[in-house]
């Protein structure tokens, strides 16, 4: 593992290039340019307020704001993931021409997602201000929750880009999982209501829940995320880092053949 | 790393590889068809037949400062060994040792964006191959004005012609300056001026003693350029030599293997890795029929001007053609007929001693030797053939065995062009002359 993020960090003149190509390929041609990057997440946030405060009228109060602060990272995530998946299957020009380490292909799709989801920060702050909420000095411990993530995210897209290259089919299978995984975390809903017996099983399973509701706490609730689960999952996610960086080492070897 | 000059860049050890043979076929393994399979009651997969093998124990060593050639029909495993060396796959056993920096030409403009201009792409491109942010902004004007793409630099890279695109993309790739440089096959870009640019580029590579590996079908490359070739067959290398040997040697087995009417099937799915057929061994073919031949032209060698034997030659030097033969038996009316061809086959020139009404002997001695004497080789650069055979006035049925053959090459510096070199000198003069007076003609001095 240590051995493929110095590899890895080796290669961050070509990390950063790819990153800033893909940054400037999105948005380039587009008469908005850079508001895409509000634009889409803004989207979102009107279609779910729609659904859930008007029509379904919950209770929740400030309920887009309380929307975008779990739906950003939740992005960041499954875009990520997906997008990841057919990372290195998709450049057989690079894979087969050049020599190149593969794990930059899957960290650029994680390092640009991420540098969508902190540019779109400032649009959640300007919402929550409009709903008269305030950040509060609990915020220092936001850069801990993307620390978390990023590792599990990192674990995640490993595993998934190098699976993904024997198994092509399991891109369009995670599609449909990250939809379903969407609605097991609650971003559209507070974890409280949750009944009960399902909450502890949710969070257990699902460690995109805690990291929601930790981004929740910070941003919506004022408070400091619950330190017991987010920690577990720190330590969770180096140890799945660990198994993924290991699967994608061993397979390695194989991509440039394969693909 | 000593930097001894005779340390090899490349070591290449035993090296074996093999495919997956769904790999080959461009078949995935996909979780449905897993199922499918798995439904089926299909567990066991066949084991056997399962690998594809490509290379079967190549072992090579490429010296450094050398420019070696790889040859071999198509599927070869050329291309694959080129991205053993380069690292882009891993050999299924034995060892590689690469000794520098090294870049690869394996595809020209790897991670183009057809959206982004020329400028953005040669940064890209230019980290891809191996150089730094800082490095690529340093040569970033020397790629812009080697690529001569003027103002459409600052254009998407997707209106550009493909011309356009091939010569940006080589010239990101050949700014690297690595020590050692992996080409396949990409010598060939652009219109005439630019591929005389490429060349030059090359040439400066090899002065600046790099080590360069090359694939190419094309035999004058190889021949012109390279101070070494490899015949990669069945997976093995079968000769190296020097790259006039091995490209004479090469179009023998293939224009044989013709002859045989043999199927080119893809060498790496045909049993014993689909080598062409056995020449008969050496250069140079002495290796008599089972009778001895009485009467025969037993070898045939090329002498320089010192009368030391040589492969190589120039084109303004004196060489004699020896020519030993055999008569054990007495021979009336007998013949030699000398004949140049060039390697790839057209008879350049053929004349024997009849034609040249050379007495020779009667009877033959019983054993001698026939020099053919050329003040001036007049040849181009190439390869070529000499044969020489011996007719007898009772030549019913031509033996085989009396023809002797040797290949050599000529090296030269001009750029001149056409069937041979004619001694010739140029004379300018201010105005036009009176009628030109016989100009006592030098002899050309520029080669010697």
């Amino acid at each position: 593992m240590i051995r493929n993020f110095r590899e890895l960090y080796s290669y961050r003149g070509l990390l950063l290039s790819l990153v800033q190509r893909e940054l400037k390929a999105r948005y380039r041609g587009s008469v908005l340019g850079f508001f895409w990057t509000f634009l889409n997440p803004t989207l979102h946030m009107l279609v779910y307020t729609l659904l859930f405060s008007v029509f379904m009228k919950n209770q929740i109060p400030n309920y887009a704001y309380f929307l975008f602060v779990g739906l950003l990272p939740w992005t960041w995530f499954s875009t990520s993931v997906s997008a990841g998946a057919s990372s290195i299957s998709d450049r057989r020009d690079l894979m087969t021409k050049v020599r190149f380490p593969a794990q930059v292909l899957p960290a650029t799709v994680v390092a640009t997602n991420f540098c969508n989801f902190i540019f779109s920060l400032p649009l959640m702050v300007v919402l929550g201000l409009f709903f008269g909420v305030k950040p509060s000095w609990h915020i220092v411990a936001f850069p801990v929750v993307v620390l978390v993530q990023m590792c599990f995210t990192f674990a995640v897209v490993y595993a998934v880009s190098a699976f993904n290259v024997t198994f092509r089919d399991l891109q369009h299978i995670v599609m449909n999982l990250m939809m379903l995984w969407f609605f097991l975390t609650p971003v559209l809903y507070r974890l409280s209501t949750v009944p009960e017996a399902y909450r502890r099983v949710l969070q257990v399973i699902n460690p995109m829940s805690i990291l929601i509701t930790s981004y929740q706490a910070l941003f919506y609730e004022h408070r400091l995320p619950d330190v017991v689960p987010l920690m577990s999952l720190l330590g969770v996610s180096v140890c799945l880092l660990w198994g993924a960086t290991q699967i994608f080492e061993s397979r390695r070897e194989e991509f440039a053949e394969s693909i | 790393m000593a930097n001894s000059p005779t340390e090899d860049a490349i070591v290449i050890q035993d090296v074996v590889k093999n495919f997956r043979k769904r790999t080959i076929r461009g078949e995935y393994t996909t979780f449905k068809s897993e199922l499918v399979r798995w439904l089926r009651g299909n567990r066991t997969s066949n084991q056997q037949g399962r690998f594809i093998e490509s290379l079967r124990g190549v072992n090579l060593r490429i010296p450094k400062g050398q420019t070696v050639a790889i040859l071999g029909r198509n599927g070869s495993g050329k291309s694959t060994l080129l991205k053993l060396i380069t690292g882009i796959y891993t050999p299924t056993s034995g060892s590689i040792t690469v000794n520098g920096r090294i870049s690869a030409l394996l595809d020209l403009g790897a991670g183009f964006h057809p959206d982004f201009s020329g400028r953005e792409n040669i940064l890209i491109n230019g980290i891809i191959l191996g150089m730094s942010r800082t490095e690529v902004r340093a040569k970033m004007d020397a790629i812009i004005a080697f690529s001569e793409l003027g103002e459409f630099i600052d254009e998407p890279v997707r209106t550009y012609s493909s011309g356009m695109y091939m010569r940006l993309a080589f010239s990101v790739a050949t700014h690297v300056d690595p020590d050692i440089l992996i080409i396949d096959e990409i010598l060939a870009v652009g219109d005439e001026h630019f591929s005389k640019k490429s060349m030059a580029k090359m040439t400066e590579f090899k002065r600046l003693g790099k080590t360069i590996v090359l694939v190419t079908h094309d035999m004058s490359t190889v021949e012109r350029w390279c101070d070494q070739a490899a015949w990669l067959d069945g997976g093995r290398i079968r000769r190296m030599g020097t790259p006039a040997e091995i490209a004479a040697d090469y179009r023998q087995a293939v224009s044989l293997a013709e002859a045989r009417s043999t199927v080119f099937t893809p060498p790496a799915l045909t049993a014993g890795g689909g080598a062409l057929p056995g020449l008969p061994e050496g250069p140079v073919v002495t290796d008599a029929p089972k009778p001895a031949p009485q009467v025969a032209v037993t070898r045939v060698w090329l002498t320089g001007p010192r009368g030391e034997e040589l492969g190589t030659i120039a084109p303004e030097t004196r060489a004699e053609v020896c020519i030993d033969y055999v008569a054990r038996e007495a021979m009336a009316d007998v013949e030699f007929v000398l004949t140049l061809a060039s390697a790839d086959g057209p008879v350049l020139y053929a004349t024997s001693t009849r034609t040249d009404r050379v007495p020779l002997p009667t009877p033959l001695p019983p054993q001698g030797r026939l020099r053919f004497v050329l003040p001036r080789v007049g040849l181009l650069g190439g390869a070529y053939v000499l044969s020489v055979e011996l007719k007898t006035g009772n030549n019913a049925n031509p033996e085989a065995g009396r023809e002797a053959r040797c290949s050599f090459s000529v090296s030269t510096e001009h750029d001149d062009r056409g069937v041979f070199r004619p001694e010739h000198a140029w004379v300018v003069e201010e105005a036009p002359a009176a009628p030109v007076q016989a100009v006592s003609v030098p002899k050309h001095a520029a080669a010697s």
